[in-house]
């Protein structure tokens, strides 16, 4: 399957499980005060499995790398970008992510969605941050271009086109 | 200017300069750790470069700082001590040790240049040509340095080279960096010839260019047979062994072969041992069978045979000193990669790309690769973190898919050869006594920019040619 093509099924599968995060749903800027920015994400990690029934494996992710912000405003350049997740060997995958920027100040997410595999999608939702972050909400999606295991359980992984937005959650939004 | 003075002053500029960054505001998108190991690791190299300190000194000081700042959690910062393939080259040092030890060495060398011998260049490409024929069969480059490693030194001590002596020591240099620089061109040249190939390839299937055994040596044969034809000839140029021609060898290794009579009983346990090692090693994707479990094995049966002994093993200082340093400097670069330093840099650099023609853009990506490989102390390391970055901005400039992902898998083999620490394979040769590092970081530099030069400009009119 082509690059575009694993893009494109990937964007679809989201949709089609409504995990579509209301950034992708909504033109940017729709709603007052939210702020759409896109990004690439590249990590590497460790995978560790166990052996399920149907022949599948459960397994326990942790990465950690590079967030790079290729457009948007309100989140600095880029960030430290880390994320501890579970995959239940049956097509879900759940975890939490955490961005630290050069000031140490970060921003909190949940992760819902597939499997770390290439081609699979995971959506995020900003439930908060630290310093200039605090009071953040907001929401992205992301489509792993490819994750790819090395020696050890190592993997390495690279999202782009990793797109979102988010606002300063407040009475008056 | 004495010696004490200038060596002051190179550590206090080490010093100044790995104070200078690591106090420099951090880099917008950079968390404060990932820009203090930068400045450690840098600061670390940097004095390798400039003699202020040995490898093994300036790399175990960048750990204490690291780990003692909080820059690094002591878990992290000692678990290159644990990885395989570090624990292998320590292993295989023994290995050769041993085959030099029983006689079987000499026997090896003496073989060697009684059919390449005639001179000095001639027994440069044999290494080459060992090394050419045996890759296809080891998908882990380090593995093969084992068994090239035994077969080398044999050749520079049976053409009377010893580290540190004055006389053949070039000789021994050379072949030494021979040995280093055909791994490179050797690993280009084959498929299966270094773990990352097929790595490279399965990011490259994401781009819909599939990439196996024979596609990858059409597009790699012109380019890497002529590395291998011309670098023995660059390197003997630019080392410049005292002895280059010696008619008489072959005929005085023969001799010498024939005075050594039949082989001995170690040397059969040892050749037994080192034929069953290359075997597993050669199938070990094949049977699933890890490559530094059976280097354990047979350094088990070379002491239960009592062919090395603990006495040894003890003698083998610069086997630990090297184990230490590149543990150290393997950790430091990974975790620069963990903390977001690497992928932050090649997303940034390869940004900044944009406006550029295709060409330009193609040309500066697979330079500024191979530059980066200075900061990487692992082949697959670097091709995890980068190949993909940088392959996708080439694409999107409008660099064809196929040639720059040739030309980046190629240079993820050919960079290695640039720093000692380059490559886990380079470290046998490295350690071997008859490179000083200052000659390791000329050399390398030095192969690493021919083979750059000639894969540019041979390698690209080829792939042209081959995957339109």
């Amino acid at each position: 399957m082509s690059h575009r093509a694993a893009l494109v099924a990937g964007s679809l599968a989201l949709a089609l499980t409504g995990l579509t995060p209301a950034a992708a749903r909504q033109e940017p800027g729709a709603a007052a005060g939210w702020r759409p920015f896109e990004a690439t994400w590249s990590a590497t990690g460790r995978r560790l499995v166990v052996a399920i029934e149907g022949g599948s494996v459960a397994a326990i992710v942790e990465i950690s790398g590079a967030v790079v912000i290729t457009s948007g405003e309100g989140l600095g350049r880029g960030f430290r970008g880390e994320a501890i997740g579970f995959d239940d060997g049956q097509g879900l995958g759940v975890g939490r992510a955490v961005w630290t920027d050069e000031n140490d100040d970060r921003i909190f997410s949940r992760l819902k969605g597939e499997p770390l595999q290439t081609g699979k999608g995971l959506v995020g939702t900003i439930t908060g941050g630290t310093g200039r972050y605090a009071g953040l909400e907001g929401e992205y999606a992301f489509t792993w271009q490819y994750v790819v295991p090395a020696e050890d359980g190592v993997i390495q992984g690279r999202s782009v086109g990793l797109k979102g937005r988010v606002r300063r959650a407040g009475p008056s939004q | 200017m004495t010696g004490s003075v200038r060596l002051l002053l190179a550590r206090g500029a080490v010093l100044a300069l790995a104070l200078g960054l690591w106090f420099a505001p951090v880099p917008e998108g950079l968390v404060l750790a990932a820009w203090h190991l930068f400045a450690l690791f840098v600061g670390a190299i940097v004095a390798v470069v400039i003699g202020a300190f040995p490898i093994l000194t300036s790399s175990v000081l960048a750990l204490a700082a690291a780990v003692l700042s909080g820059t690094l959690a002591p878990s992290k910062a000692y678990s290159g001590f644990a990885n395989g393939t570090i624990l292998l080259i320590v292993v295989a040092f023994l290995v050769a040790r041993a085959v030099v030890k029983c006689g079987l060495g000499e026997r090896l060398g003496h073989l060697v240049v009684s059919a390449f011998g005639r001179s000095t260049l001639g027994l440069g490409y044999s290494v080459f040509l060992v090394d050419g024929v045996i890759a296809p069969a080891f998908p882990s480059n380090t593995a093969r340095a084992g068994v090239l490693y035994p077969l080398v030194l044999s050749v520079a001590e049976a053409a009377g080279a010893r580290p540190g002596v004055e006389g053949r020591r070039r000789l021994g240099s050379f072949l030494m960096f021979s040995g280093i620089a055909s791994l490179t061109v050797s690993s280009a040249l084959w498929f299966t010839a270094m773990a990352a190939n097929p790595l490279g390839a399965e990011i490259a299937r994401g781009y819909g260019l599939e990439i196996g055994f024979g596609s990858w040596l059409v597009a790699s044969s012109i380019p890497t047979l002529s590395a291998m034809a011309l670098l023995p000839f660059v390197l003997y140029k630019v080392v410049a062994p005292e002895v280059t021609a010696t008619p008489e060898a072959p005929r005085a290794a023969r001799q010498a072969l024939a005075a050594l009579g039949p082989l001995r009983t170690q040397e059969k346990v040892v050749a037994a041992t080192f034929l069953g090692m290359v075997g597993l090693w050669a199938s070990a994707a094949t049977l699933g069978l890890d490559s530094t479990a059976i280097a354990f094995l047979g350094l088990g049966v070379l002491l239960a045979a009592g062919v090395l002994t603990l006495g040894d093993i003890a003698k083998e200082g610069d086997v630990l000193a090297t184990f230490i340093w590149f543990a150290v400097l393997f950790t430091l670069s990974g975790q620069l990669n963990e903390l977001g330093f690497m992928g932050y840099l090649g997303e940034r650099l390869a940004g900044a790309l944009g406006g550029l023609s295709a060409a330009v853009a193609g040309v500066v990506l697979v330079v500024a690769y191979v530059l980066l490989h200075y900061l990487f102390v692992s082949q697959t390391a670097h091709l995890l973190a980068l190949f993909g970055v940088f392959l996708d901005v080439g694409v999107k400039l409008g660099v064809p898919v196929a040639l720059l992902a040739f030309l980046l898998l190629f240079a993820t083999n050919f960079f290695s050869a640039n720093t000692p620490q380059g490559s886990s394979a380079n470290l046998l040769f490295a350690g071997s006594g008859y490179l000083s590092q200052g000659e390791l970081y000329r050399l390398g530099g030095l192969t690493t920019a021919f083979n750059l030069v000639l894969y540019l400009v041979v390698g690209i009119p080829w792939l042209v040619l081959v995957t339109r």
